[in-house]
């Protein structure tokens, strides 16, 4: 009957009271380590993924390679020719520059994004923004803006109020609503909170400059989206020469961004592993001096019938409920720590979220039942192979 | 110490019985010889005798004569390096290890100089120890328990645990564990060794008593008052049998 058994090796393991903590520490602490991070990158995975299923799956990005020191632009007339590529439905520049924007006799440099005023819809849709004081675009709005939400509050004396009249290069607009503070995310979307938002009949008030930053086309059907993005990239492989412009289908770039998020996060659980493996040698560790110590209440388990199988089984169910019971409280522990690591991350204003799949639960059960298991083998067959009338004179 | 010295007349009543009933252990021939640095220590050396069934005997001899590699052999404890030893007709020494386990765990009781009870158990739970060692019936196991220690007379003492108990309770636990299974055969090596005299007597009566319900019983001891109280006594010498008290004490108690 195992059960027996089982219940022995919980009630020694009850008497053993402090000694029994300090052996399921060590494991607690490696489970604790991993399934707080795979937690957070599973939270991360996710809402990534629900990021790009908002920008809609058959979206492709078009961004001239080289972030920020871009050789080459994106034309009106590459805009018009990528227009015209068979199964393209719809193509949403995005241009931007640097203004100068005055406000209650002050003056500061900002970022300028600007939109076709008939595409306003898709740029908030690509979720770029959120409009949390005011309104968003209407149609034949050339002089109104968007102001994010740090220009709004912090870059000048004054609040800046919806209504309020503003310079930007000298020309007048008006605002008509401050954006949400939005946590930076992973979805490469710039941080909206310091930047401003018009369409592209304001931007054209301020600036000479008709090239696009980034343009955003979409597909007619989801599964032609690879396709399509390769016809546009050799549209501008031929004209500009190879990898001058980066174009990728979202789920594409979902799938790089999710395998880099899995090395990290794999990465990090191979350190939590280490330290298991170190709980594991600890859990030896108490194992052998338990056996050492209990080597007279071995013999007279012996004398009293107990093959040596039961001892060893005695001691491989102790060693193994170790690892089970360190790897619950590890596992609750460590959701509470990443659960903590999101609430402070999304504070600070990097949006993470703590999330638990029964893959985690199970995977770092077994896990840590198998480190105790492993480690509790040894001074298992030791207990095990001690002869009766040796063990009854150990003193 | 004082104990109840068994009559010739009773003595002569117990042969009686004893020369019609069949061997319970068959000690055949058995050496135990431990080799140390290439010296050979002969601690059996060729014993073979007979204890029959509800016999109560004793092993006495001087210390190092060999008593408890006897005991540890005829109890399926050791291995003998040669000979054999039969327990109720079956031969132990060819057993496997594992049956031999559970052979001992239902026929054999045992008592130890140093009651050898778990620190940490109740004296209830002490005793359930071989039940659950030998899977014995779990809705019984507290109600037996219960029994054997109300018979040794801790009735009153369950819950308490070894060192919330005296000496002489202790061996009373150790001899309630050994009871558990209700098993033929009692040893005992010298159960009163770490006893005050009056504990001693208490546990000495309550080993008769056993024997009178049909124990088979086997005790070592070097105490010759102790050893006069058995029916019968085994006197050994250097591992070897030998037929008078004065061969193996020498002269020193008349
Ligand atoms: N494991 C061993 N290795 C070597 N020699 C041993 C071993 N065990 C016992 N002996 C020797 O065997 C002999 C018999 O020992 P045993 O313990 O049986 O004596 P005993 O009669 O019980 O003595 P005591 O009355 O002191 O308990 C002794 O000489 C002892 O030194
Ligand atoms: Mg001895």
């Amino acid at each position: 009957m195992p059960i027996d058994t089982i219940f022995e090796a919980i009630k020694n393991l009850r008497r053993e009271g402090i000694k029994t903590f300090l052996t399921l520490l060590g494991v607690v602490i490696g489970i604790m380590a991993i399934v707080s991070l795979a937690s957070i990158g599973a939270g991360l995975s996710e809402s990534v993924t629900a990021q790009f299923e908002e920008l809609g799956s058959n979206t492709i990005f078009i961004i001239p390679s080289g972030m920020g020191v871009a050789k080459i632009s994106l034309t009106q007339n590459d805009i018009r020719n990528v227009e015209n590529i068979i199964g393209v439905k719809s193509v949403v520049p995005i241009y931007s520059t640097q203004a100068k924007m005055e406000f209650n006799g002050k003056k500061i440099n900002v970022s300028v994004n600007a939109v076709e005023e008939d595409k306003s819809d898709l740029f908030g849709g690509t979720g770029y923004f959120e409009v949390g004081e005011g309104r968003n675009f209407s149609k034949n709005e050339s002089s109104s803006i968007l102001v994010g939400n740090k220009i709004g509050k912090d870059y000048f004396d004054k609040e800046i109020n919806i209504r309020k009249q503003i310079l930007i290069n000298d020309v007048a607009f008006k605002v008509i609503g401050i954006l949400e503070a939005q946590p930076a995310s992973f979805g490469g979307a710039p941080n909206s909170s310091s930047v401003v938002y018009m369409s592209y009949e304001g931007f054209k008030k301020i600036t000479d400059k008709t090239d696009a930053t980034i343009i955003f086309a979409s597909s007619q059907f989801k599964d032609e989206t690879s396709d399509v993005a390769e016809k546009i990239k050799d549209y501008f492989d031929k004209k500009y020469g190879e990898e001058s412009v980066t174009v990728s289908a979202s789920e594409q770039l979902l799938d790089q961004i999710n395998v880099m998020l899995g090395m990290i996060t794999l990465f990090i659980m191979g350190i939590g592993a280490i330290s298991l493996v170190v709980g594991g040698v600890g859990i030896m560790n108490a194992m052998l001096t338990s056996v050492l110590q209990r080597t007279k209440e071995i013999g007279t388990y012996k004398a009293l019938g107990a093959t040596s199988q039961k001892i060893l089984a005695i001691f491989l169910i102790e060693a193994g409920l170790i690892g089970l019971i360190g790897g619950i409280i590890g596992i609750i522990f460590g959701y509470a720590t990443a659960s903590l690591i999101a609430y402070i991350g999304t504070e600070s204003g990097f949006a993470l979220n703590a999330i638990m799949t029964s893959d985690i639960i199970i995977t770092s059960l077994l896990f840590s039942m198998t480190i105790g298991i492993v480690a509790g083998i040894l001074p298992a067959i030791r207990a095990a192979n001690l002869d009766p009338v040796e063990a009854l004179r150990f003193e | 110490m004082v104990i109840k010295k068994v009559t010739e007349k009773e003595k002569n009543i117990r042969a009686n019985i004893r020369a019609k009933n069949e061997s319970v252990i068959k000690v055949e021939d058995v050496y135990k010889i431990y080799k140390l640095d290439g010296i050979e220590v002969r601690a059996l050396d060729g014993v073979s005798f007979d204890v029959k069934k509800g016999e109560y005997i004793s092993i006495m001899g001087p210390s190092g004569s060999g008593k408890t590699t006897l005991l540890d052999a005829l109890s399926t404890m050791m291995n003998p390096t040669s000979g054999n030893i039969f327990i109720e007709g079956k031969n132990t020494t060819a057993m496997s290890p594992s049956e031999l386990a559970a052979f001992r765990g239902n026929k054999i009781g045992f008592i130890f100089q140093t009651f050898n009870l778990l620190p940490k158990l109740s004296a209830l739970e002490n005793v359930m120890v071989p039940m659950w060692i030998n899977n014995y019936p779990r809705n019984l196991r507290k109600k037996t328990a219960t029994e054997v220690l109300e018979k040794v007379g801790l009735g009153d003492r369950l819950h308490n645990r070894p060192n919330q108990m005296s000496g002489g309770q202790r061996q009373r636990v150790a001899i309630a564990r050994a009871l558990a299974l209700n098993p033929n055969i009692i040893v005992a090596d010298e159960p009163t060794g770490n006893l005050d005299s009056k504990s001693g007597k208490n546990v000495m009566e309550l080993l008769r008593k056993l024997n009178e319900e049909g124990k088979t019983i086997v005790l070592v001891t070097h105490d010759l008052n102790l050893g006069e109280t058995t029916d019968r006594q085994i006197y050994i010498k250097d591992g070897k049998i030998v037929s008078k008290r004065e061969d193996a004490f020498g002269n020193r108690f008349k």
